[in-house]
Protein backbone atom coordinates (compact mmCIF):
# COMPACT_ATOMS: atom_id res chain seq x y z
CA UNK A 1 0.00 0.00 0.00
CA UNK A 2 2.33 2.68 1.18
CA UNK A 3 6.16 3.34 1.12
CA UNK A 4 6.49 2.47 4.67
CA UNK A 5 4.95 -1.29 3.96
CA UNK A 6 7.22 -4.05 4.95
CA UNK A 7 9.81 -1.52 6.26
CA UNK A 8 10.54 -2.51 9.87
CA UNK A 9 11.55 0.86 11.97
CA UNK A 10 14.55 0.79 14.24
CA UNK A 11 13.37 1.19 18.00
CA UNK A 12 15.25 4.91 17.24
CA UNK A 13 13.04 5.48 14.15
CA UNK A 14 9.90 4.38 15.81
CA UNK A 15 10.31 6.63 18.95
CA UNK A 16 11.35 9.83 16.89
CA UNK A 17 8.48 9.64 14.29
CA UNK A 18 5.75 8.88 17.45
CA UNK A 19 7.29 11.93 19.17
CA UNK A 20 6.66 13.83 16.04
CA UNK A 21 3.63 13.26 14.86
CA UNK A 22 1.34 12.33 18.00
CA UNK A 23 2.84 14.22 20.22
CA UNK A 24 1.74 17.85 19.18
CA UNK A 25 -1.79 16.08 19.73
CA UNK A 26 -1.83 16.03 23.29
CA UNK A 27 -3.14 19.72 24.11
CA UNK A 28 -6.41 18.34 22.04
CA UNK A 29 -6.17 15.32 22.79
CA UNK A 30 -6.10 15.69 27.34
CA UNK A 31 -9.08 18.57 26.56
CA UNK A 32 -11.18 15.91 25.03
CA UNK A 33 -10.71 13.74 27.54
CA UNK A 34 -11.61 15.90 30.38
CA UNK A 35 -14.32 17.12 28.74
CA UNK A 36 -15.16 13.68 28.60
CA UNK A 37 -14.58 12.04 32.49
CA UNK A 38 -14.73 16.06 33.99
CA UNK A 39 -12.08 14.92 35.65
CA UNK A 40 -8.19 15.80 35.93
CA UNK A 41 -7.25 12.61 37.01
CA UNK A 42 -9.21 10.39 35.11
CA UNK A 43 -8.26 12.60 31.67
CA UNK A 44 -4.52 11.64 32.80
CA UNK A 45 -5.23 8.34 32.72
CA UNK A 46 -7.39 8.04 29.29
CA UNK A 47 -4.55 10.20 28.03
CA UNK A 48 -1.85 8.05 28.77
CA UNK A 49 -3.78 4.62 27.71
CA UNK A 50 -4.53 6.12 24.60
CA UNK A 51 -0.65 7.03 23.85
CA UNK A 52 0.77 3.26 25.07
CA UNK A 53 -2.35 2.09 22.61
CA UNK A 54 -1.37 4.29 20.04
CA UNK A 55 2.58 3.02 20.16
CA UNK A 56 1.70 -0.99 20.38
CA UNK A 57 -0.44 -0.14 16.75
CA UNK A 58 1.94 2.53 15.36
CA UNK A 59 3.06 0.42 12.80
CA UNK A 60 -0.63 0.38 11.22
CA UNK A 61 -0.28 4.31 11.44
CA UNK A 62 0.55 5.59 7.58
CA UNK A 63 2.57 8.89 8.25
CA UNK A 64 1.07 11.81 6.99
CA UNK A 65 -2.33 10.24 7.45
CA UNK A 66 -4.51 12.44 10.05
CA UNK A 67 -2.77 11.69 13.15
CA UNK A 68 -5.39 13.76 15.42
CA UNK A 69 -8.33 11.70 14.06
CA UNK A 70 -6.29 8.89 15.05
CA UNK A 71 -5.93 9.40 18.10
CA UNK A 72 -8.69 10.99 18.68
CA UNK A 73 -10.59 7.59 17.72
CA UNK A 74 -8.85 5.43 19.93
CA UNK A 75 -9.59 8.07 22.95
CA UNK A 76 -12.98 7.45 22.59
CA UNK A 77 -12.80 3.88 21.79
CA UNK A 78 -10.95 3.89 25.41
CA UNK A 79 -13.75 6.06 27.33
CA UNK A 80 -16.25 3.09 26.04
CA UNK A 81 -14.82 0.34 26.30
CA UNK A 82 -12.17 0.34 29.48
CA UNK A 83 -13.45 3.58 31.57
CA UNK A 84 -16.64 4.04 31.00
CA UNK A 85 -16.81 0.24 32.58
CA UNK A 86 -14.68 0.93 35.64
CA UNK A 87 -16.75 4.23 36.66
CA UNK A 88 -20.48 3.30 38.22
CA UNK A 89 -21.97 5.90 36.87
CA UNK A 90 -21.91 5.54 33.15
CA UNK A 91 -22.50 9.42 31.79
CA UNK A 92 -20.55 11.03 34.59
CA UNK A 93 -22.16 14.56 35.10
CA UNK A 94 -21.06 16.64 37.72
CA UNK A 95 -24.43 17.60 39.88
CA UNK A 96 -23.26 20.46 41.73
CA UNK A 97 -22.55 22.21 38.28
CA UNK A 98 -25.87 21.43 36.97
CA UNK A 99 -27.27 22.90 40.06
CA UNK A 100 -25.59 25.83 39.98
CA UNK A 101 -26.49 26.41 36.87
CA UNK A 102 -29.99 25.98 37.64
CA UNK A 103 -29.98 27.87 40.52
CA UNK A 104 -28.68 30.97 38.61
CA UNK A 105 -32.36 32.83 38.53
CA UNK A 106 -31.49 33.28 42.86
CA UNK A 107 -29.03 34.66 42.35
CA UNK A 108 -30.00 37.34 39.61
CA UNK A 109 -32.81 37.89 42.24
CA UNK A 110 -30.44 40.01 44.55
CA UNK A 111 -29.52 42.09 41.95
CA UNK A 112 -26.26 43.56 40.61
CA UNK A 113 -24.41 41.43 38.11
CA UNK A 114 -26.66 41.65 35.24
CA UNK A 115 -26.95 45.68 35.21
CA UNK A 116 -23.23 46.32 36.12
CA UNK A 117 -21.08 43.70 33.78
CA UNK A 118 -19.59 45.49 30.87
CA UNK A 119 -19.21 42.61 28.03
CA UNK A 120 -15.57 43.77 27.93
CA UNK A 121 -14.23 43.11 31.08
CA UNK A 122 -12.05 39.79 31.71
CA UNK A 123 -14.26 38.31 34.43
CA UNK A 124 -17.30 38.70 32.07
CA UNK A 125 -15.68 36.55 29.53
CA UNK A 126 -14.40 34.40 32.24
CA UNK A 127 -17.93 34.02 33.73
CA UNK A 128 -19.43 33.26 30.27
CA UNK A 129 -16.82 30.62 29.73
CA UNK A 130 -17.91 29.31 32.57
CA UNK A 131 -21.38 29.02 31.94
CA UNK A 132 -20.91 27.61 28.40
CA UNK A 133 -18.91 24.81 30.28
CA UNK A 134 -21.61 24.47 33.02
CA UNK A 135 -24.37 23.88 30.48
CA UNK A 136 -22.19 21.45 27.96
CA UNK A 137 -21.01 18.97 31.10
CA UNK A 138 -24.76 19.18 31.90
CA UNK A 139 -25.35 17.59 28.27
CA UNK A 140 -25.21 13.83 27.92
CA UNK A 141 -22.05 12.27 26.56
CA UNK A 142 -22.61 12.07 23.36
CA UNK A 143 -23.95 15.23 22.29
CA UNK A 144 -21.10 17.11 25.02
CA UNK A 145 -18.59 15.10 21.99
CA UNK A 146 -19.80 15.86 18.71
CA UNK A 147 -19.84 19.61 19.85
CA UNK A 148 -16.70 19.46 21.37
CA UNK A 149 -15.18 17.60 17.81
CA UNK A 150 -17.08 20.09 15.73
CA UNK A 151 -16.98 23.72 17.77
CA UNK A 152 -13.36 23.49 19.97
CA UNK A 153 -10.68 21.20 17.64
CA UNK A 154 -12.82 21.64 14.05
CA UNK A 155 -13.10 18.27 12.62
CA UNK A 156 -14.95 17.88 9.77
CA UNK A 157 -18.14 15.64 9.93
CA UNK A 158 -16.29 13.11 7.78
CA UNK A 159 -13.53 13.07 10.63
CA UNK A 160 -15.92 12.99 12.93
CA UNK A 161 -17.98 10.13 11.60
CA UNK A 162 -14.77 7.83 11.19
CA UNK A 163 -13.71 8.78 14.86
CA UNK A 164 -17.22 7.51 16.51
CA UNK A 165 -18.03 4.71 14.00
CA UNK A 166 -21.17 6.31 12.90
CA UNK A 167 -22.36 7.18 9.76
CA UNK A 168 -22.51 10.79 8.70
CA UNK A 169 -26.19 11.79 8.57
CA UNK A 170 -26.25 10.40 12.48
CA UNK A 171 -23.25 12.76 12.94
CA UNK A 172 -25.63 15.96 11.74
CA UNK A 173 -28.85 14.89 13.50
CA UNK A 174 -26.77 14.13 17.02
CA UNK A 175 -25.10 17.62 16.61
CA UNK A 176 -27.93 19.24 15.44
CA UNK A 177 -30.16 17.54 18.68
CA UNK A 178 -26.85 18.53 20.98
CA UNK A 179 -26.92 22.21 19.61
CA UNK A 180 -30.74 22.20 20.61
CA UNK A 181 -29.80 21.01 23.81
CA UNK A 182 -26.86 23.19 24.73
CA UNK A 183 -29.03 26.63 23.45
CA UNK A 184 -31.85 25.81 25.78
CA UNK A 185 -29.56 25.99 28.36
CA UNK A 186 -27.94 28.77 27.74
CA UNK A 187 -31.35 30.72 26.96
CA UNK A 188 -32.00 30.43 30.45
CA UNK A 189 -29.01 31.62 31.51
CA UNK A 190 -28.97 34.05 29.18
CA UNK A 191 -32.55 35.24 30.38
CA UNK A 192 -31.11 35.06 34.48
CA UNK A 193 -28.85 37.73 33.15
CA UNK A 194 -31.60 40.25 31.34
CA UNK A 195 -31.26 39.16 28.00
CA UNK A 196 -33.76 38.37 25.77
CA UNK A 197 -32.74 35.23 23.51
CA UNK B 1 -38.37 46.25 16.41
CA UNK B 2 -38.61 42.74 14.86
CA UNK B 3 -42.41 42.29 13.68
CA UNK B 4 -42.13 46.04 11.99
CA UNK B 5 -39.64 44.87 10.12
CA UNK B 6 -40.83 42.11 8.33
CA UNK B 7 -43.61 43.09 7.87
CA UNK B 8 -41.86 45.52 5.41
CA UNK B 9 -41.10 42.87 3.24
CA UNK B 10 -43.51 41.69 0.82
CA UNK B 11 -45.33 38.63 1.54
CA UNK B 12 -44.56 35.46 -0.33
CA UNK B 13 -46.52 32.48 -1.09
CA UNK B 14 -46.64 30.93 2.06
CA UNK B 15 -46.18 27.21 1.31
CA UNK B 16 -43.31 27.73 -0.95
CA UNK B 17 -41.73 30.34 1.58
CA UNK B 18 -42.52 27.85 4.00
CA UNK B 19 -40.60 24.92 2.40
CA UNK B 20 -37.37 27.38 1.97
CA UNK B 21 -37.40 28.41 5.15
CA UNK B 22 -37.37 24.92 6.32
CA UNK B 23 -34.61 23.55 3.95
CA UNK B 24 -32.79 26.62 5.23
CA UNK B 25 -33.30 25.79 9.04
CA UNK B 26 -31.98 22.03 8.37
CA UNK B 27 -28.93 23.68 6.72
CA UNK B 28 -28.00 25.79 9.37
CA UNK B 29 -25.44 23.43 10.43
CA UNK B 30 -24.04 22.31 7.79
CA UNK B 31 -23.50 26.38 6.89
CA UNK B 32 -21.68 27.09 10.31
CA UNK B 33 -19.50 24.27 10.16
CA UNK B 34 -18.28 24.74 6.32
CA UNK B 35 -20.05 21.58 4.88
CA UNK B 36 -22.44 23.11 2.47
CA UNK B 37 -21.84 22.71 -1.10
CA UNK B 38 -21.44 25.69 -3.25
CA UNK B 39 -24.74 25.20 -4.30
CA UNK B 40 -26.29 24.93 -0.61
CA UNK B 41 -24.38 28.21 -0.22
CA UNK B 42 -25.97 29.96 -2.87
CA UNK B 43 -29.01 28.84 -1.68
CA UNK B 44 -28.85 29.31 1.50
CA UNK B 45 -27.77 32.98 1.22
CA UNK B 46 -29.94 34.07 -1.34
CA UNK B 47 -32.97 33.15 1.15
CA UNK B 48 -31.49 34.95 4.31
CA UNK B 49 -30.99 37.81 2.35
CA UNK B 50 -34.82 38.00 1.85
CA UNK B 51 -36.40 36.31 5.11
CA UNK B 52 -35.45 37.95 8.43
CA UNK B 53 -36.56 35.17 10.77
CA UNK B 54 -34.17 32.91 8.92
CA UNK B 55 -31.75 35.75 8.68
CA UNK B 56 -31.50 35.66 12.98
CA UNK B 57 -31.68 32.35 13.27
CA UNK B 58 -28.36 31.92 11.45
CA UNK B 59 -27.44 34.57 13.45
CA UNK B 60 -28.12 33.08 16.63
CA UNK B 61 -26.57 29.40 15.61
CA UNK B 62 -23.46 31.14 14.59
CA UNK B 63 -23.38 32.90 18.01
CA UNK B 64 -24.02 29.22 19.50
CA UNK B 65 -20.67 28.15 17.80
CA UNK B 66 -19.10 30.90 18.86
CA UNK B 67 -19.82 30.74 22.45
CA UNK B 68 -18.48 27.16 22.69
CA UNK B 69 -15.38 27.64 19.88
CA UNK B 70 -14.03 31.26 22.04
CA UNK B 71 -14.98 30.98 25.37
CA UNK B 72 -14.72 27.50 26.61
CA UNK B 73 -11.65 27.43 28.80
CA UNK B 74 -9.37 25.14 28.04
CA UNK B 75 -7.51 22.91 30.32
CA UNK B 76 -3.73 23.00 30.90
CA UNK B 77 -2.46 19.87 30.47
CA UNK B 78 -0.47 18.65 33.34
CA UNK B 79 3.65 19.38 32.94
CA UNK B 80 3.91 15.53 34.15
CA UNK B 81 2.24 14.19 31.53
CA UNK B 82 4.64 13.98 28.87
CA UNK B 83 7.15 11.71 30.97
CA UNK B 84 4.76 9.70 32.08
CA UNK B 85 3.41 8.44 28.48
CA UNK B 86 7.02 8.48 27.84
CA UNK B 87 7.75 5.72 30.96
CA UNK B 88 5.04 4.05 30.43
CA UNK B 89 6.05 3.46 27.01
CA UNK B 90 9.65 2.00 27.98
CA UNK B 91 8.42 0.22 30.29
CA UNK B 92 5.91 -2.07 28.36
CA UNK B 93 8.96 -2.69 25.89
Amino acid sequence: MSDQTGKQLSKEEKDARFEAELLPVLDPLYNFAYRLTLDEDDANDLVQETYLKAYRFFDYFEQGTNAKAWLFRILKNSFINEFRKKSKQPAKVDYSEVEGYYNTDDVEGEGGVATTTDMRTESVQDLIGDEVASALNALPVDFRTVIILCDLEGFTYEEMAKILDIPIGTVRSRLHRARNSLKEKLEKYAKSMGYNS
Amino acid sequence: MEAKFTEAYPKAPDAAREAECGRVSDMLDLMIDGEASSEEQRFFNDHIEECVNCFENHQKQKLLKGLVSGHLKRVIVPQSLVRSIKARIQETL
